[in-house]
């Protein structure tokens, strides 16, 4: 009797709290050798040895309130912004907190997610970590899901510059991948966020968020870059993640460190808007807003 | 007072309530970053011909379960 309890007990299936638990805490250990991102700066964060990020072993974060201007099917979202970023994107709407990994408050994944839960009863559809890049503090953030109940929806919105190491911890923990495509060839996003092999990286994160979660691919259209940033992105969207959930953000603001450059100094304007919906249309993607 | 000194007097963002970050453009577009619910339910006021605040106006009798 004993013995089929005992194996009764190690066949059961293991929640997704518990595998958050354990690996949370495979994740802090980690954190010796940095190789969360695609940066692969291998700096022993637990020493307070600094990566590109900056970040530290501590996590911290900078907003957490429901909000509703993110996707219609997923509003509103009990939104967790953790400070720190391992991109340098000049336009950052949130530069002063994504750029540094200190501001804010230290992220009590407990505490937040009772929150989370608070934001639930009161009618919140889902539960977003985002930053800032929450890949650069996967320890808490998989403390924070072994702290949500299972039926909570929960959404990762990331740049998708993760590396293999971290997407591994990743597996089975959020429902959506909300992810970023940022940058249509690496030049741009070189000169723009200060990053190298980009293309390479986020396609290998996008394909592979389809293959283990519902994902859905934001663009973020920027004043000059239809044609070189969008329409590339259009287009291997359409080849590779054939209707896979597109939305296409329009709302460029100058933001941050954007005016430092020149095509970045504006808004988009209708004409230029209505341009980059019909390439997109063209190609035939499957549009949401 | 120099920005330093002043920022730390301003409350952190994640102590403050809710925030809404607005952009109003000369052409009379706005722009909305972190649109909390409060904040789209006085821009629908605002501007009630505008899809992209009355399409976020939680009703409590439409929320989803």
């Amino acid at each position: 009797m004993l013995c089929v309890e005992a194996i009764a007990e190690t066949s059961r299936l293991k929640t997704r709290a518990e595998i958050a638990r354990e690996r949370a805490e495979i994740a802090h250990a980690m954190l010796a050798d940095c190789r969360f991102c695609a940066h692969d700066c291998r700096v022993n964060r637990l020493a307070g040895e600094q990566g590109l990020c900056h970040a530290g072993a501590e996590a911290r974060f900078f907003s957490a309130q429901t909000e509703v201007s993110d996707e219609l099917e997923l509003i509103p979202t009990f939104a967790v912004a953790l400070s720190g970023c391992d991109l340098r994107c000049a336009f950052c709407i949130t530069g002063e907190s994504s750029w540094n990994a200190r501001a804010g408050q230290t992220f009590n994944a407990s505490a937040i997610a009772a929150k989370a839960c608070d934001a639930l009863r009161q009618g919140a559809r889902t539960i977003m970590l985002f930053g800032g890049e929450p890949t650069i503090h996967l320890p808490a953030a998989l403390e924070f899901v072994a702290a949500m109940p299972p039926d909570a929806r929960l959404i990762w919105k990331t740049n998708a510059h993760g590396s293999s190491q971290a997407r591994a911890l990743l597996v089975g923990m959020f429902d959506v991948w909300l992810a970023d495509f940022k940058f249509g060839n690496d030049a741009c996003a070189s000169r723009l966020a200060k990053i190298s092999h980009y293309g390479d990286v986020v396609k290998e994160n996008l394909l592979w968020a389809h293959e283990h979660s519902e994902l859905i691919v934001r663009h973020l259209l920027m004043p000059g870059h239809i044609d070189c940033c969008w329409r590339p992105i259009a287009q291997w969207t359409a080849e590779n993640l054939p209707r896979v959930k597109v939305n296409l953000r329009a709302g460029f603001w100058p933001a941050w460190h954007a005016a430092g450059h020149a095509e970045l100094r504006g808004t988009n304007s209708r004409a230029d808007i209505d341009r980059a919906i019909k390439i997109g249309h063209e190609f035939g993607l499957n549009f949401i807003n | 007072m120099s920005a330093e000194n002043l920022a730390e007097k301003l409350p952190a963002k994640a102590d403050a309530g809710e925030t809404t970050d607005l952009l109003l453009l000369p052409d009379g577009r706005i722009l909305v970053h972190g649109l909390t619910e409060s904040f789209a339910r006085l821009l629908g006021e605002l501007a009630p011909d505008d899809e992209q605040f009355s399409s976020r106006i939680i009703h409590p009798e439409k929320s989803p379960q």
